[in-house]
């Protein structure tokens, strides 16, 4: 029972990692950030590759940062002439380009197959529940510490600038200011944050193959931020943990519920989060934090 | 105003999760029952066999339940969706594991969800019985506790087949096209390890991406090294595309195709002209068994159709059976290691033929007994592989007929 739900708080934090990274691109710099799985992807190849190599996690946690990162490069280089919309696309067409990458590169990745048996973290600490609460407790604080560093961001010049840019990139210019190294930083951090997202995954799941990192999850985590409010860094936590009580709640439901099969479950599932989606942007366009007044 | 709201929020929100969770604490566990996940690809790629799969453990479920239950007590099936992915698979196992305290989970599909779902069942000391054909999954440290059983033949096996075919048919330069994923890629790289064992060349290797409007610029790659045949690791959707496109080019190779992708969905899409010779190969569900017929009933009654179109339900079919054999054989309150030390010996020869549960419970009062299944002829392995037989046939005027089967 507790292990259960300590599963789902370790899926739930993973997942807030990813939101708030993606909440630095979309919510505070206005980056339509499509193809955030990719960074994911990188980070949780690097991890599982270092650590098949023996390597430290600590080091190949910072290496999965990294290389997410230095992933991120070109793809902030290209949003200097891309905006909105066609920046969606491209990056979601990058993020497609790293999964073909990762299938085809057999020598490295193993291809389709993909590379199992990664180890678990904290196994110090012993094994079952022990070990999964500790990975959950270290989770926890990278979780808090990149909430900190965000709100710190939020009030600092540099976090100011990018939520002009976000506004009204034309008038950042005109006052002396340059987007573009903005949007690169703001594009590698939460790179980043994907990446360690990646690495506590492949860790977590012991198994990674490209077929782990389709577009879907990267929708799942723009679900989270929208019905969570988009722009506020507590609405990346809210937002994913309305989407798993969703997704994992209702499995509960058909046990109370006892004529809808798991068949048709599958679909009522889908629906109800497609549902909630709707009703999120006619009724609470803000999310449930958001606050836009300010936009 | 917003931290007013935002308070609420959370407390509706903490509502809301106690809620869900109360139901978790309720849950109906009587006791002396044996409980069983059911954790099928209902959605995602898997979509299309999931339910019925799903849908054939409720009902093998009901059928040894009908008769009595196994070894005294009845069996209780909890349902889950993989949704094809190993990640959902992996909070649905825990849920089936921790919450539903299931002692046997059945049905994955993916070998990326197998994979990922081994660890959990391992740790927690309980079967896993899948559908999967990566090798990864025979040997430590996927299967080190020895409770994985396959139910399906290995991509390997498969491959082996294929080359076996290759040499009866006296074809001598073959070529392989592959879709890019696990399953695929064994498929044909199985054929080209036997292949070349055989002192033989492949003379083109192409894999592709799925969900292509068009796959002519493969087509062309493989037409360009002259081969004779054609060997796919392929689905139904994208086999339809390039078969389409091959008739256009007017060349005339022959095809080998695995039996999932060359059905009668194929043929009916592509017409006679184009499906005319193409060579199918599946592992040969155990369709003259008694074990099919009954299987075949039963599916017939809950999907209105023929239980030869989905494989995998077989194979789901019979986990059930062989489990409740094993569980009758072992006698009452007998545990997970009492049950799986009883698993290949109801499974296995020698013993008494049977072909259903209520059968072999009867025969199981007078000795041993072999389940011959719906799937196959069901003898595991020292890995707990299944070495099923392949079905050979030729599509003739838009007729798939047998001609042959290939043992390996």
């Amino acid at each position: 029972m507790e292990a259960y739900f300590v599963a789902i708080a370790i899926i739930v934090a993973i997942y807030t990692l990813l939101a708030l990274g993606l909440n630095l691109q979309y919510g505070l710099t206005g980056l339509i950030n499509f193809g955030h799985v990719g960074f994911m992807c990188v980070g949780a190849y690097t991890a599982a590759l270092l650590a098949e190599q023996g390597w430290p996690a600590p080091l190949s946690f910072l290496a999965a940062a990294i290389l997410a990162a230095l992933a991120a490069y070109p793809l902030g280089l290209v949003s200097l002439k891309l905006r909105d919309d066609y920046f969606a696309i491209v990056s979601l067409g990058f993020s497609e380009v790293v999964r073909i990458v990762v299938t085809s590169e057999r020598w490295l990745t193993n291809g389709v197959q993909g590379i199992p048996g990664i180890p678990k973290l904290m196994g110090f600490t012993g094994s079952g529940l022990v070990q999964a609460s500790a990975v959950l407790l270290l989770l926890i604080a990278v979780n808090i510490v990149v909430i900190l560093v965000m709100r710190r961001i939020v009030h600092s010049p540099f976090g100011r600038i990018i939520e002009a840019i976000r506004d009204n990139e034309d008038a950042v210019k005109a006052l002396g200011k340059e987007p573009v190294g903005f949007k690169v930083r703001v594009l590698m951090l939460g790179a980043a944050l994907a990446g360690i997202a990646g690495a506590f995954y492949a860790h977590y799941i012991g198994y990674v193959a490209p077929d782990q990192f389709i577009p879907l999850i990267t929708f799942q985590i723009w679900m989270a931020i929208i019905m969570g409010g988009v722009g506020r860094v507590s609405g990346a936590l809210v937002g994913t943990v309305i989407l798993m009580a969703f997704l994992e709640g209702s499995r509960f439901l058909r046990d109370v519920v006892p004529f809808i099969s798991e068949v048709e479950m599958a679909s009522v599932r889908l629906g109800v989060v497609g549902l909630a989606l709707i009703l999120f942007t006619l009724y609470r366009p803000q999310g449930l934090m958001g606050d836009f007044t300010r936009r | 105003m917003t931290t007013c709201d935002r308070r609420t929020v959370l407390k509706t929100l903490a509502g809301a999760s106690m809620l869900a969770a109360a139901p978790g604490l309720t849950l109906a566990q009587g006791a002396g029952t044996f409980r069983i996940g059911a954790l099928n690809p209902v959605t995602g790629a898997g979509g299309p066999y999931g339910g019925g799969m799903q849908k054939m453990i409720v009902a093998a479920v009901e059928a040894v339940n009908a008769a009595g239950g196994a070894g005294g007590r009845k069996l209780e099936v909890f349902a889950e969706d993989t949704q094809t992915q190993p990640q959902a698979a992996v909070l649905a196992a825990k849920k089936l594991i921790e919450i539903n305290k299931v002692q046997a989970v059945l049905g994955t599909w993916a070998s990326g969800v197998s994979l990922a779902v081994v660890p959990l069942t391992n740790d927690a000391n309980i079967f896993l019985m899948h559908c999967s054909g990566a090798p990864a999954l025979s040997g430590p440290p996927a299967n080190a506790k020895g409770l994985g059983y396959r139910f399906q033949a290995t991509n390997d096996q498969f491959g082996r087949a294929f080359a076996e075919i290759c040499a009866r048919e006296g074809f001598k330069r073959p070529a392989t096209m592959a879709f890019n994923n696990a399953s695929g890629i064994g498929n044909t790289e199985g054929f080209r390890k036997a292949w070349e064992k055989k002192g033989n060349k492949v003379v083109e290797t192409v894999v592709y991406e799925p969900s292509q409007p068009s796959y002519r610029s493969e087509l062309q790659k493989v037409l360009a090294a002259k081969p004779d045949v054609i060997v796919m690791g392929s689905y139904l959707a994208d086999t339809t595309i390039i078969l389409r496109e091959w008739f256009q080019t007017g060349e005339n190779q022959k095809w080998i195709i695995p039996g999932w992708a060359a059905n009668p969905d194929l043929i009916k899409a592509l017409g006679n002209e184009v499906t005319e010779g193409l060579i199918s190969v599946e592992s040969v569900s155990n369709e003259q068994s008694q074990a099919f017929k009954i299987y075949d009933a039963a599916y017939q009654k809950a999907m209105k159709q023929s239980g030869l179109n989905n494989a995998y339900a077989a194979m789901t079919w019979d986990m059930v059976t062989v489990l409740a054999l094993a569980l009758e054989a072992a006698g009452p309150n007998a545990d997970i290691a009492a049950v799986n030390a009883k698993l290949r010996e109801v499974a296995n020869p020698p013993g008494k033929q049977v072909s259903g549960f209520a059968e072999g419970k009867e025969a199981l009062k007078a000795g041993k007994i072999n389940y011959e299944g719906a799937s196959s002829v069901l003898d595991f392995d020292q890995f707990g592989d299944v070495t099923p037989d392949f079905g050979v046939s030729f599509v003739s005027k838009g007729q798939l007929s047998r001609k042959y089967i290939v043992k390996i």
